[in-house]
């Protein structure tokens, strides 16, 4: 029971780490990225080339993190940049629709390019992990991703609240056009965070592909982290990583009583459940 | 002169529908037709939910699949197809009603991701209950024909757009697309705005659920999830988008264009004719919300989109 918590808690990081990226764009921007989860991929493929040239993955993070960020720069410009001034209910159907799109395209292109079957990245030290006490054992990987799933959040949460760049665009998530006024450069802010909620990726990309991943998996990483958001309360940034850890270890739960094929299904269940009986998530209250 | 040639062409098109089957007997092209006809009424009731009432459903292929999946298990046993189309159906609006209302009663965007959760639980929970194929027994196989399914599916297609077409210039529809145009000062003139929301997400997913009636009556042989699959979901925004969203002949157009390039690519690997699509409809949301039905409305109007297209890229 303790073993299945364990791995609870380090499933639920990784949810964490991903569900962040939706979050923070949605609640400084109220942009909805269902490609978020595809972006995500497209970095594990990334990640597997640099295996294959001889990088290890973890050593590879800084890489895919600079690209996934340009490329959240070049797909904010190309796509994302007509709705900055849009009111916020069209700008969520916006973004939710070419994201959409991008979402289809980019699982589309990959199966094109690399064949729908299932990849992973298998470094020497893969299926390693420590004996705690007896019966009770952490993998390696795992905890190396837990580790850098709290080092991402500490970061991020340095870079809102002690840069000025970064309580700007606390700022404009509050109030835009106030921000503005205030002499915010609220399009760059936008900018921005958006490169940066792609760059959030990096982790979840060398994780996922450390497991196993296929061109369709996008959708799939989209959902648990949309899940884990509303979870926590949507546009509510603080309240992602528990909301995380909480279905990490309600999934480990069932899979212990109900068996693996429910594991999927148990979170969806519990979804619907809290947009039912709680909707404005389990830690949150929806910033107006 | 424009509305004579409407009155002219579309009985003549009937007609042509009518007795097609008389003419072309390749059933190739037949079963194709009927493919084309549950894309149509699927796109055209999603447009319903996602064009007139603007409440965007990623997750439309739960209703198709759930229509499909009692269809399929009532009439396999015994009970006649023409009353298992219309349970299916029901069996789809009363998923809906259990798990579409509650996402409702939220703003923001609860709905779409409310109803993609949908889809994925129902292709998780089928594909783990049901994991034989679902073949037809001896008899039935027997008795196949391709006249009656591409009848039953016409059939269904004209009911489709007959019934969405008197709905949207009916008062609750009028009330729906005021709805859609603003919630609040339609709330503010005495429309009850969850009711009507409501009354279309029933007939939308009705709707759906006899499309997935048809798919389990087309076909001999089929795993239980494959109506599940997410596809289902994401074909209809697609084509309706494509076509012109919150017209009657988008969703048609749309669904030609879609099953005419997925014909094309059919012998090549992976799914070209998605990525086209998924290409053109990030284009046309960027550039033309009114969808290729709007190309021709005016020369002014098509200026002002090239020149937003111009200043994509500053």
């Amino acid at each position: 029971m303790l073993q299945t918590l364990a791995y609870g808690v380090l499933n639920g990081s990784l949810y964490g780490i991903i569900a962040l990226g939706i979050s923070l764009v949605f609640g400084v921007m109220r942009y909805l990225n269902i490609a978020h989860g595809s972006l995500i991929i497209l970095g594990s493929y990334g990640a597997l080339y640099l295996f294959y040239l001889g990088l290890d993955p973890f050593l590879s993070i800084p890489i895919v993190m600079i690209s996934l960020f340009i490329a959240g720069i070049i797909l904010f410009r190309l796509l994302y940049s007509n709705f900055v001034s849009l009111a916020e209910g069209s700008r969520i159907q916006k973004s939710l629709l070419v994201s959409f799109g991008l979402m289809l395209v980019i699982e589309h292109g990959a199966t094109l390019i690399w064949t729908s079957d299932e990849k992973s990245i298998n470094p020497s030290y893969s299926g390693m992990s420590f004996e705690v006490f007896k019966d009770f054992h952490v993998p390696l990987i795992g905890l190396t991703g837990g580790i850098l799933a709290i080092i991402v959040i500490l970061a991020l949460h340095l870079f809102f609240s002690r840069t000025y760049f970064g309580k700007s665009v606390i700022a404009v998530s509050q109030d835009p056009e106030a921000a503005s006024l205030m002499g915010v450069n609220v399009k760059r802010a936008f900018l921005i965070s958006f490169g940066l909620s792609v760059c959030l990726g990096a982790v979840p990309s060398i994780l996922v592909g450390l497991q196993a991943f296929s061109p369709s998996a996008g959708i799939a990483w989209f959902n648990k982290g949309i899940i884990v958001v509303m979870l926590g309360g949507l546009g509510n940034i603080y309240g992602v990583f528990p909301a995380g850890l909480f279905l990490g270890v309600v999934e480990a739960i069932s899979v212990f009583f109900f068996g693996a094929p429910y594991r999927e299904i148990t979170g969806l269940v519990i979804f619907v459940l809290v947009l039912i009986l709680f909707p404005r998530g389990l830690f949150g209250r929806i910033p107006e | 002169m424009k509305g004579h040639m409407k009155k002219i062409l579309l009985p003549l098109l009937i007609v042509l529908l009518i007795s097609l089957p008389f003419v072309v007997k390749s059933q190739y092209f037949l079963s194709l037709m009927i493919t084309l006809f549950i894309y149509v009424i699927l796109a055209e009731s999603w447009n319903l939910l996602g064009g007139y009432t603007g409440q965007v459903s990623l997750g439309h292929g739960a209703f198709f699949g759930v229509g499909a999946l009692v269809t399929r298990l009532l009439w396999i046993n015994k009970v006649p197809i023409l009353l298992s189309l219309p349970l299916g159906g029901f069996a789809a609006t009363l998923l809906a009603a259990i798990v579409g209302i509650p996402c409702f009663r939220m703003r923001l965007a609860y709905f779409p991701i409310g109803t993609l959760a949908l889809s994925m639980i129902a292709l998780l929970t089928v594909s783990n209950l049901f994991i034989a194929a679902g073949a037809l027994s001896p008899e039935l196989l027997r008795s196949y024909e391709i006249f009656s399914r591409y009848y039953i599916a016409l059939f269904i297609v004209l009911l489709t757009i007959i019934v969405i077409y008197y709905l949207v210039r009916s008062r609750p529809g009028l009330a729906i697309v005021a709805i859609r145009d603003n919630e609040k000062a339609a709330a503010a003139i005495g429309i009850k705005t969850l009711k009507y929301k409501t009354l279309a997400l029933l007939i939308s997913t009705f709707l759906a659920g006899l499309a997935g009636g048809v798919y389990a009556y087309q076909h001999v042989s089929y795993y239980y999830d494959a109506p599940f699959d997410l596809a289902w979901s994401f074909t209809p925004p697609m084509t309706t988008f494509i076509g012109g969203i919150s017209t009657m002949a988008g969703p048609i157009v749309g669904s030609i264009c879609f099953l005419a390039l997925s014909e094309i690519f059919a012998v090549t690997l992976g799914e070209v004719h998605v990525l086209i699509f998924g290409f053109c409809f990030i284009l046309i949301v960027l550039f033309l919300p009114g969808g290729l039905l709007s190309i021709k409305a005016g020369s002014h109007s098509n200026k002002s989109k090239m020149r937003k297209v111009k200043t994509w890229f500053l």
